[in-house]
């Protein structure tokens, strides 16, 4: 079982957590669909401050040494699901952003064009 | 007559752009160019606009895919029938460009590539290097049971069809193996055409030794993701 201090300390923090998330995306400093996951996150942790046998099954089930190593194990997932998220979104935007490149520089020859067929005519 | 653009990707070519421009409207007035100037930091963008070239000035150095696609993006917007690119380097020799391009209109193929290996003549590149084409190319023959044996060159014709495919779906860096996966995977008609490479006149090799590792990882991995991706039926 988790010690009774521990549960104080971590739901402590989880509030933090919580805390945190909102102000960000009460002043739109985050978009919610990126802190969809950091959100999942913090539900999982509430559920296993609140029912400590979700965490002892977890531990016995995979053959984990002692409850805290489950809380890491879980934690460095979910660390890892999070950056993966944000490599994805680095890679769409980084499309977006090639897309937008050549549009813009399409868009110059254009305008370059434009105004020099100007010139002629005036 | 159909309408061809010749795409001509340019990053600090100072010293050979003017050259290929040249050569190139002279030999062929009725073909239309574009040169990509993927954001040079040398003379090149200047030398384009003194001599009033055909020119889009990337804002951004995108790397030879990026500035590629974008010859196919303009390609695809402005109705071309036929897109042509060749390095702005000097290495190709546009003499082969008509024979090529009557290729893909008299309908004997979709891709046509200029290949330094068929006729074993002119530049060969390193040994080192050709293993590395060897390698590759065996690769797509695995991949997609097509054979190109100069995969790696950038020398190349496609139809109206594969300009709308490339100006939507392109690889970023080193994309010419890749590129020639997403050829075959849509089915497309693949011609290798001997021509003669020159080595290259001025600049250097996107592609130096302590890259080479890292090139070679990177288009083996995207090469055989391209393969997955597009799934086991065809």
């Amino acid at each position: 079982m988790i010690p009774i201090t521990l549960r104080i300390t971590l739901i402590v923090a989880v509030i933090f957590y919580f805390i945190f998330i909102l102000y960000y995306l009460k002043n739109k400093m985050l978009e919610l669909k990126y802190t969809l996951i950091w959100l999942a996150a913090g539900f999982v942790m509430v559920l296993l401050i609140a029912f400590p046998e979700l965490l002892l099954l977890f531990v016995t089930t995979f053959g984990i040494e002692s409850n805290m190593n489950g809380l890491y194990i879980l934690g460095f997932a979910f660390t890892i699901m999070t950056l993966m998220t944000l490599t994805s979104i680095v890679s769409r935007q980084n499309l977006k952003i090639r897309i937008l490149i050549q549009e813009l520089s399409m868009m110059e020859k254009r305008i370059r064009e434009l105004e020099s067929a100007e010139q002629r005519d005036n | 007559m159909l309408k061809t653009l010749i795409i001509i990707p340019a990053y600090n070519e100072e010293g050979s752009i003017e050259k290929v421009v040249n050569n190139l409207t002279e030999k062929f007035p009725q073909y239309d160019y574009l040169i990509i100037n993927d954001g040079s930091t040398d003379q090149t963008p200047n030398i384009c606009n003194r001599n009033g070239y055909h020119v889009v000035n990337l804002v951004i150095n995108m790397g030879i895919g990026g500035a590629v696609q974008t010859g196919y993006r303009y390609a695809r917007d402005n109705d071309y029938d036929i897109a042509v690119q060749i390095d702005g380097d000097g290495q190709h020799d546009v003499s082969y460009l008509g024979e090529m391009i009557r290729q893909i209109e008299e309908g004997h193929a979709d891709i046509v590539i200029g290949s330094r290996f068929l006729g074993k003549e002119g530049f060969q590149s390193t040994k080192i290097r050709r293993v590395g084409i060897n390698f590759l190319s065996l690769l797509g023959k695995i991949l997609t049971g097509v054979c190109v044996k100069d995969i790696t060159s950038g020398y190349r014709v496609v139809n109206a069809r594969f300009i709308r495919i490339f100006a939507v779906d392109y690889p970023a860096d080193y994309p010419e193996p890749e590129a020639m996966v997403i050829a075959a995977v849509h089915g497309g008609r693949i011609m290798e055409y001997p021509v003669v490479m020159r080595e290259r006149e001025a600049g250097e090799s996107s592609i130096t030794m302590k890259k080479s590792v890292y090139y070679m990882c990177k288009v083996t991995l995207a090469m055989i993701i391209r393969r997955i991706s597009f799934g086991i039926r065809r």
